[in-house]
């Protein structure tokens, strides 16, 4: 079992053609039982007069009407505490998840049934066999275990290839830090600024976190898992290999991981979820190699069908072609780029954190940063607020690191002005789970807004 | 909705593209039929019912993997 590179070879490595033709067979039974008993896609369906009987090609997947977040935020308004789009009640799921809150949103609840979870879980184990976890690792999940539903797919999809699962919940990051290194981790699982907190905290104890039996590093919750400076960054710091992933509370579970080639991108799971790519203004499909919003339709959550769920995600989808693994499934290029509602225009230019971040990481003197958007006067002005590592000792340093910093910033920017200051020791927000580290303090922050139909 | 694999013009069953199937998938389909026949019953003590839905949805999945059969269990307790 162990020696097999993939963890479903039937469809990891299908024809193109074969995939497809599998992905149309499922999209028409979810556009059915869907349609049966989902209240919202009950309706939704009616409106658009589509039904499965019309979905004769793939090209027939834009007939079927988008998913939007508003839409779920409604219906839970309009059918409290669960909405409209699960198919049953609670009495039918063993489990309830919450999105993170980190958009200061209406959290989402998520409903999962026995097999939704067991699917979940499946999902993860494509991507952990497809990293080079197998059942002799050990692996040490430092998440917070909590009603958000972070690793925990992970954990349960770890039990199910059968590796040995610490869960490392409820815990300090010292405590963490020791359990890794003690227990003899050999993956750990971990968002990418908690990948670097941890390495600080063992350098900060004396650990040899390199020297230790970490060999994997898996990374998801945030876009920096595939910003190359950061994934550098933490490669260094851990003397492991680092492996991008990333899912959404709305599927349950991840929809993209990236292998041992590490191609520049990450595969789709494509036999289980069907990725769209469309431009978000006219939501034409892009083609290959064009960024656009990824739209989603899962097949493999019972409780809670989603079609065509528009995800704010900008995406660049490549050919599967451009990795050598063997995989004929699709790949995103450089993983999720970023959220079409994090971009910011300041004096017309675009700023997204992703693009702020890759020029940050750098610089690995850079312990934490701070991006933060204000009006003075009657203009716009950005900030980057830096904390260095062993900053006391290091002042001498940081008026080359800032000049740097401005340089490369202004020049990724069209030339405007970042204002880089630094921070006192220990003032800049840490985090465990999602970073959030663009602040927009303007009276009106002016997000891309993307106009999609309900 | 058609519950488990379909069967074709000639004597096994097929999968979801209308192939038909491999000896162990057979194998595999007739475990997860097995297990869907039990876990709709109403009669079985409760350590049997929740043991038969859990396993249930694990070979649900790799049914559901291979392409065999692509249905929602919550009919079945799962």
């Amino acid at each position: 079992m162990a020696d097999q590179p993939y963890w479903n070879p039937r469809t990891e490595t299908m024809a193109r053609e074969e995939l497809e033709a599998l992905q149309l067979a499922k999209l028409r039974r979810v556009v059915a039982y869907a349609g049966e008993r989902s209240p919202h896609y009950r309706a939704a369906l009616a409106k658009a007069g589509v039904g499965p009987q019309d979905l004769s090609t793939m090209a027939d997947l834009r007939r079927l009407p988008f998913t939007t977040r508003q839409e779920w935020m409604e219906g839970q308004d309009l059918r409290p505490p669960y909405g409209t789009l699960p198919v049953a009640g609670p009495e039918a799921a063993i489990r309830l998840h919450t999105t993170s809150g980190t958009t200061g949103r209406t959290p989402l609840r998520a409903l999962d049934s026995r097999k939704d979870w067991a699917w979940a879980a499946d999902m993860w184990c494509y991507g952990m066999w497809a990293m080079g976890v197998r059942p002799h690792d050990l692996a040490y999940l430092a998440f917070g275990y909590g009603s958000f539903i972070g690793f925990w797919g992970l954990h349960y999809g770890l039990e199910k290839l059968g590796a040995l699962v610490v869960p490392g919940g409820a815990q300090t990051t010292e405590s963490r830090v020791r359990q890794i290194v003690e227990f003899g981790a050999t993956v750990v699982a971990t968002t990418p600024t908690y990948a670097l907190r941890l390495a600080q905290c063992s350098r900060d104890l004396g650990l040899d976190l390199p020297g230790s039996a970490v060999r994997t590093v898996v990374l998801s919750g945030e876009p920096a898992g595939s910003i190359p400076e950061t994934k550098r960054l933490i490669e260094d710091q851990w003397g492991a290999r680092a492996y991008d992933t990333a899912g959404m509370t709305e599927i349950a579970t991840i929809f993209m991981f990236e292998c041992l080639h590490q191609p520049g991108g990450a595969h789709i799971i494509e036999d289980h979820v069907l990725e769209e790519v469309v431009d978000p203004v006219t939501d034409e499909p892009v083609p290959y190699g064009e960024m656009g919003e990824r739209v989603v339709t899962s097949f493999g959550r019972s409780m809670i069908p989603l079609i065509r769920y528009r995800t704010s995600d900008l995406v660049v989808k490549v050919p599967a072609s451009r990795c050598s693994c063997g995989r004929t499934f699709d790949i995103y290029e450089g993983g999720v780029l970023g959220r079409a509602d994090d971009m910011r225009l300041v004096r017309g230019t675009n700023v997204y954190p992703r693009a702020v971040e890759s020029i940050v990481r750098a610089r690995p003197e850079i312990d934490e940063f701070q991006v933060r958007i204000v009006t003075e006067g009657i203009r716009d002005e950005i900030y980057l607020r830096c904390e260095l590592h062993d900053q006391a000792a290091r002042a001498a340093e940081w008026p080359a690191i800032q000049a740097w910093l401005a340089d490369a910033l202004a020049g990724a920017h069209e030339g405007l002005r970042f204002r880089v200051e630094l921070a006192e020791p220990g003032s800049l927000p840490r985090f465990e789970l999602k970073a959030k580290r663009l602040v927009d303090l303007r009276a009106a922050s002016r997000p891309l807004t993307l106009e999609v139909a309900p | 909705m058609r519950a488990t694999a379909g069967y074709g013009a000639g004597a096994g069953p097929t999968d979801l593209l209308g192939r038909p199937v491999e000896d162990a998938d057979a194998e595999l389909l007739e475990v997860y039929a097995r297990l869907r026949h039990l876990a709709g019953r109403d009669d079985l003590p409760p350590c049997v019912t929740a043991n038969v839905r859990h396993a249930l949805g694990f070979v649900g999945v790799a049914v559901t993997d291979l392409g065999l059969v692509f249905e929602h269990l919550l009919d079945r307790g799962t």
